[in-house]
């Protein structure tokens, strides 16, 4: 439903220290996602995730390349004739917090865009409480305890299932969900998870998400595609389970080698990769943009630049001269 | 970059006063509550806690938002503030003695020299006016620190094995800094002043993997190059299980299971053990067996004053459940608080 070629975005940092300095955010990113599917993009943060997912939702500007939704390109239409192609699109940010205004219930929240959405297709005003309530239930929440509460009285999980609810008023194709569960405790993570899942399997919206946490990314669907973007490129691409399981770009693998091992229940990957030194946007580097942090990195990849392509008779698309299956991922012990 | 192995009696900083430990302190926290007041009255957040932190290990303290982590930690310095209050209980700490006893002056000197703190949400506990430089003086001069050269020598080096630039760091406002280097900076104001009790309040929440691997590892390190006792507080269950060797479980105000990190892991015990480690999103195993903990914490008004706090999301449940707080019961090193948990350690799986 929505394809992208070529998105560029640098940003001209402001305030005192960073002055005038650019970020290259995107340094030419190819996307596509399905009607109905579901993609993940993971990385670190600074990496170009947000920039990104808020572009593809029309809530960015980029400096060059093309969209097109629906079999439409956005470069051909004024901006105002934009708009209705991406309300299709609706965004879900990362904090539940400041997503909800404080002075508003529920039940306010709702019933604008809902208003709206009832004059939009010559709804009687009835149908505005009756759809609120049923956005609810399919977000899991009780209307009738949700409905007249203000947010600040909701728990954290509750008032993301509200900013999701809220999304759906527009009866959306696609969710874009970023970084949507970082700020909720681990033990309801996978309840939001599941919505979205089901949301897609049910109402058949595509999901984008988006996420420095690549186990959360599993359970979106691991029939999706994952994008793997490091500094505004796309290092590795292919289906979840494939990019999961058997990782060949050493930025991946830093990644998931990153996630905590459950010592006790798991035995940690034989060859966790980590970086050999943190993320510096400031310094700019010719070849692979990894090099200065690979372990793995040789005179090559500092003078010539990897493209993203499937080589090496992997399943998935990479760009890593030396692409390489690592271990790098924690197995089950035996129950005990 | 090379790190010296800090101990108490070389420290670059200062000769540490008569009273403070030189070693990695024991710390033990007896029938300790502390309550909120609320329209509803005072309203326990903790209540009868017992918890050892053995010296030289990190202990992690691991439970959902408002399960009363924070709280413990303030209390570990002393330094709850209204409209809380410690109703009761002590916090003996070696060479300090009962903290709770503690008062102005002494007070103030035990916390930075002998107990370094991050405090949750360290990335925005930075004064937005003074550099970070600036703001480290100041904690040296509030300490007597004399040497303050040697406190920024100190500094810089803690930040360049985190992977900072240390002199940037340090004369950088806190909006120049990313979240992840502004939670290494309140890490390094932890230990600058050389304590030797180092609690940590979610020193990696919101910060992505890489980083926290990064920071973890840190801890971790230093923890044992300068033979501290530390204590780590986190929602996340895994990140306990990177770095602690001891393990405890918070729910509603208690401590519902503690023990040795990897035997928890491996076999816990108390219904909610099992449910937070079921929760943890995974990238291998059965993706249809992991599953949202059902319901949600309590908050201090909805804590059940009598019977097990857990008892409403609790799938084992019996009627004594609801009447009786299940007492702590230890077998070995391990410690659990349930009643369908019998001597030696067996699950009854099926609630009455
Ligand atoms: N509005 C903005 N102004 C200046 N720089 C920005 C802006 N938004 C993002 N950036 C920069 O662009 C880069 C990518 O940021 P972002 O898309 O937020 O990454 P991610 O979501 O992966 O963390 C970062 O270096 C960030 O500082
Ligand atoms: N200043 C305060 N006033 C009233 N209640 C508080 C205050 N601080 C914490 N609480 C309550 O005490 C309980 C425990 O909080 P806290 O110690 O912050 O838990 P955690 O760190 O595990 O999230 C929560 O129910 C919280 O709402
Ligand atoms: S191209 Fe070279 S530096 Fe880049 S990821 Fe591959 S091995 Fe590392
Ligand atoms: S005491 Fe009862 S309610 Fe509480 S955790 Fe054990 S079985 Fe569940
Ligand atoms: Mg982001
Ligand atoms: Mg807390």
């Amino acid at each position: 439903m929505i394809r992208g070629t070529g998105i560029v975005k640098t940003f001209k940092q402001r305030g005192s220290v960073l002055a005038g300095r650019e970020v290259k955010a995107l340094r030419g990113v190819d996307f596509s996602i399905e009607k109905g599917g579901a993609v993940s993009f993971i990385g670190e943060s600074g990496c170009g995730k947000t920039t990104l997912g808020r572009i593809i939702a029309g809530l960015e500007t980029y400096d060059s390349g093309e969209i097109v939704i629906d079999g439409t390109a956005m470069s051909a239409l004024k901006p105002r004739a934009r708009q209705p192609y991406f309300r299709r699109i609706q965004l879900i940010h990362q904090d539940p917090y400041s997503a909800l205004n404080p002075t508003r219930t529920i039940h306010q929240t709702l019933h604008a865009p809902l208003a709206l959405r009832a004059k939009q297709t010559r709804r009687p005003g009835s149908w505005i409480d009756t759809r609120a309530a049923e956005l609810l239930s399919l977000v899991g929440l009780d209307p009738g305890y949700v409905l007249p509460r203000y947010p600040h009285q909701l728990s954290g999980g509750m008032r993301q299932r509200v900013v999701i609810a809220r999304a759906l008023t527009v009866d959306p194709e696609m969710l874009v969900a970023d970084e949507a569960t970082s700020m909720i405790d681990v033990s309801l993570r996978l309840g939001i998870l599941s919505l979205l899942k089901d949301l897609r399997e049910r109402l058949g919206v595509s999901v984008l998400f988006i996420t420095h946490d690549v186990a959360t990314a599993r359970y979106i669907g691991g029939d999706g595609d994952m994008y793997v973007i490091y500094r505004g490129q796309i290092v590795e691409r292919g289906k979840v389970e494939t990019i999961i399981s058997s990782p060949v770009h050493p930025y991946t693998q830093s990644l998931l080698s990153a996630i905590p091992v459950l010592h006790g229940l798991e035995r940690p990957g034989e060859q966790r990769v980590v970086p050999t030194e943190a993320l510096d946007e400031s310094k700019s580097d010719d070849g692979c943009l990894f090099a200065r942090r690979c372990p793995f990195s040789t005179d090559r990849c500092t003078s010539e630049i990897p493209l993203l392509a499937r080589s090496g008779g992997f399943a998935q698309e990479h760009s890593c001269f030396y692409p390489e299956r690592r271990n790098v991922v924690a197995t089950p012990l035996e129950a005990a | 970059m090379a790190v010296s192995v800090e101990t108490s009696a070389e420290t670059p900083v200062e000769p540490m006063p008569e009273s403070a430990p030189k070693t990695a302190p024991g710390v033990r926290v007896g029938g300790l509550s502390v309550v909120y007041k609320t329209p509803a009255g005072e309203l326990p957040a903790i209540a009868g806690i017992d918890l050892e932190l053995r010296p030289g290990t990190i202990t992690g303290v691991v439970g959902e938002s408002g399960s009363g982590k924070s709280t413990l930690a303030l209390s570990l310095l002393n330094a709850v503030q209204p409209p809380g209050r410690i109703a009761a209980g002590s916090v003996e700490i070696d060479g300090l003695g009962d903290v709770v006893g503690l008062r102005g002056e002494e007070l103030r000197k035990a916390r930075g020299r002998h107990i370094g703190y991050v405090f949750q949400a360290a990335q925005n506990s930075l004064n937005p006016l003074k550099t970070v430089g600036k703001q480290l003086l100041d904690l040296g001069r509030s300490h007597g620190v004399s040497d303050l050269r040697a406190l920024v020598r100190e500094a810089k080096e803690l930040l360049g094995r985190m992977g900072l630039d240390g002199a940037r760091v340090l004369d950088s406002h806190q909006h120049e800094l990313s979240g992840g280097m502004r939670q290494r900076v309140g890490i390094m104001l932890a230990l600058v002043l050389n304590a030797h009790l180092v609690v940590l309040d979610e020193p990696t929440t919101a910060l992505d993997m890489i980083t926290q691997a990064t920071i973890l590892r840190i801890i971790r390190e230093v923890h044992e190059e300068r033979g501290l006792t530390t204590m780590v507080i986190t929602h996340d269950l895994g990140v306990v299980a990177e770095v602690a060797d001891r393990l405890a479980v918070m729910y509603g105000g208690r401590v519902v299971e503690q023990g040795p990190t990897h035997e928890v892991l491996a076999t816990p015990r108390h219904p909610y053990t099992r449910g937070l480690l079921g929760a943890i999103p995974r990238l291998v195993g059965d993706i249809d067996e992991a599953r949202a903990l059902p319901g949600r914490p309590p908050t201090l008004g909805t804590v059940p004053r009598e019977g097990c706090v857990f008892r409403e999301r609790c799938a084992l449940r019996m009627d004594v459940c609801e009447t009786v707080e299940p007492p702590t019961v230890a077998d070995g090193p391990r410690l659990v608080a349930c009643h369908a948990v019998e001597a030696g350690g067996a699950v009854r799986e099926e609630s009455a």
